[in-house]
């Protein structure tokens, strides 16, 4: 009986959430569907088509593509050299005060997203593809220190000691006991993670961080719609291909 | 002198005492077996012995060292000149055979060397005579996860033979093996150790292999050194009194009585 008479109270509560934040945010959904509103928005996605695929066009799309590959292929695997080197000291390889150190600061690197990255990059580093790899680079070494030192973490130490009590040094009994274990996650979280770099790198654009999202946010804000959905038309051809390829290099690791 | 321990006691760190009042002495080529039910304190004199653990008291000395007084670079360089075979070899799964067995020599090689060699094996034909003598020279190239148990093991024990070492350990070296191969590596590590003059030490459960491959035969019960004599000399009573097991046998006579069946503590 209280069960019931709470589960109600929660529910007008959440009906009465939802009705305020239509009032405060003022939408007008009734305004998408009268004649006016619909014409507009058939003429607004007409303009997407047909494709701009002029050659100067195209030539520019391939350099921005290239430009975007670049950016994450180069931010990724940045992040993943600084990842690997920070993740030794955070899994505690070098003591407990470096380790929470360590710790601190990859939080701290991952818990500000790539967007603000490369709007705090681009003033620092100026407009263009620098500043995005820079920005991917930061966050994704947060995100990647983290799972390397987790991998790190839970892998047997029965090898490495091992090698160690056998008279090899600390880096040669790492190499040889600990890294046949973690390296093949290490590379399929880095696979994984440019995945997901490359759709950013295209958005990255919109704050002047370079290729293709720099494309999409000029010819957007000019009105030129042909060309703005050849753009958007290259990014997802080219996100798809990345995604199956480093979908295939993962499958062949595990 | 190849190995020399005096009065060594161990306690383990929560205050469990290991080994108690420990005499042993061991020349070059001097074969021993260490025998003894489960707890007795065989692994820990092992390790003892590979300076992966110090005595908390008495007197260890090994090749003439006393690893307890060197610096970090002298006790690299003994421990490269002793090899122990472990019960469980800890290699990583994935790394290949050849990679595994020429990690032995990891304490001699220069970091060049090593790093060069985890990228292209640079002693092939060595790490291939080691694993022939263990009749898995055709294994070379495969992941370690792809062997058997008894494989494994004796893909650490080629790795051990390829280290060269100056004195050999091998903690239950032939546990994961059937009868006819066990047989087999324990002759094939009798003979390696008196080729190369080695003393060779080896704990082992299975009594009889134990009288078989060596002549000397050490007792361990509770920590302590119960017999110490050659193996035509250890008695049915000397296994008796070594293998008995008090609260097995007190059970089994008065199954009735309270007293006994309460819980015994282990910690």
């Amino acid at each position: 009986m209280k069960r019931t008479l709470l589960n109600a109270l929660t529910l007008t509560l959440l009906c009465a959430a939802v009705a305020a934040s239509f009032i405060w945010l003022q939408l007008d959904f009734s305004s998408l569907v009268t004649a006016d509103g619909r014409e507009q928005m058939a003429r607004y996605v007409a303009a997407f088509f047909p494709p701009n695929t002029s050659p100067a066009w195209l030539a520019k799309l391939w350099q921005g593509a290239l430009e975007t590959l670049a950016i994450s292929a180069i931010g990724t695997l940045l992040a993943a050299l600084f990842g690997a080197a920070l993740s030794l000291l955070a899994a505690g390889r070098m003591g407990t005060l470096a380790r929470s150190f360590c710790r601190l600061l990859l939080n701290a690197l991952r818990s500000v997203p790539e967007l603000v990255w490369a709007a705090l990059m681009v003033l620092a580093a100026g407009l263009g593809p620098f500043a995005g790899t820079l920005a991917l680079a930061l966050h994704t070494t947060g995100v990647l220190g983290r799972l390397f030192a987790e991998a790190l973490e839970n892998t047997p130490t029965a090898p490495a000691t091992a090698l160690r009590e056998a008279g090899a040094g600390r880096i040669v009994a790492f190499l040889y006991g600990t890294l046949p274990g973690v390296l093949p996650q290490w590379l399929s979280y880095t696979l994984y993670r440019w995945e997901n770099n490359i759709r950013m790198a295209a958005v990255l654009g919109f704050v002047g961080a370079g290729g293709l999202g720099q494309m999409l946010h000029v010819t957007l804000s000019l009105f030129q719609q042909s060309k703005a959905s050849s753009v958007i038309i290259a990014m997802l051809a080219m996100v798809l291909l990345v995604d199956a390829l480093s979908g295939w290099l993962r499958a062949r690791l595990g | 002198m190849s190995i020399r321990l005096s009065g060594v006691d161990y306690v383990h760190p929560n205050g469990q005492t290991a080994l108690q009042g420990i005499d042993l002495t061991l020349n070059p080529g001097e074969q021993v077996a260490i025998i003894g039910p489960s707890g007795a304190g065989k692994t820990t004199l092992l390790r003892l012995l590979a300076t992966s653990l110090l005595p908390s008291s008495g007197e260890l000395r090994l090749l003439d060292l006393q690893p307890a007084r060197l610096g970090s670079g002298d006790l690299r360089r003994l421990r490269s000149r002793i090899g122990l075979i472990h019960q469980s070899p800890p290699l990583p799964p994935r790394q290949r055979v050849v990679t595994a067995v020429l990690a032995g020599r990891l304490g001699q090689w220069s970091l060049a060397r090593a790093l060069v060699s985890l990228c292209y094996p640079l002693d092939i034909p060595g790490a291939r005579q080691e694993l022939a003598r263990l009749d898995l020279g055709d294994r070379l190239f495969d992941r370690c996860d792809q062997l058997s148990g008894g494989q494994q093991q004796r893909v650490g024990i080629a790795r051990t033979l390829y280290q060269r070492p100056d004195l050999l350990l091998a903690d239950e070296p032939v546990s994961a093996m059937d009868p006819v191969l066990a047989d087999h590596t324990l002759s094939l590590l009798g003979e390696v150790a008196r080729e190369r003059q080695l003393p060779l030490v080896a704990s082992l459960h299975a009594v009889d292999l134990a009288l078989k491959h060596f002549p000397r035969i050490l007792g361990l019960r509770a920590g302590r050194i119960l017999f110490d004599k050659s193996a035509g000399e250890v008695s049915e009573q000397d296994l008796t009194a070594l293998y008995a097991n008090e609260s097995l046998t007190a059970r089994q006579s008065e199954p009735a009585n309270p007293a006994i069946a309460r819980p015994v503590r282990c910690l």
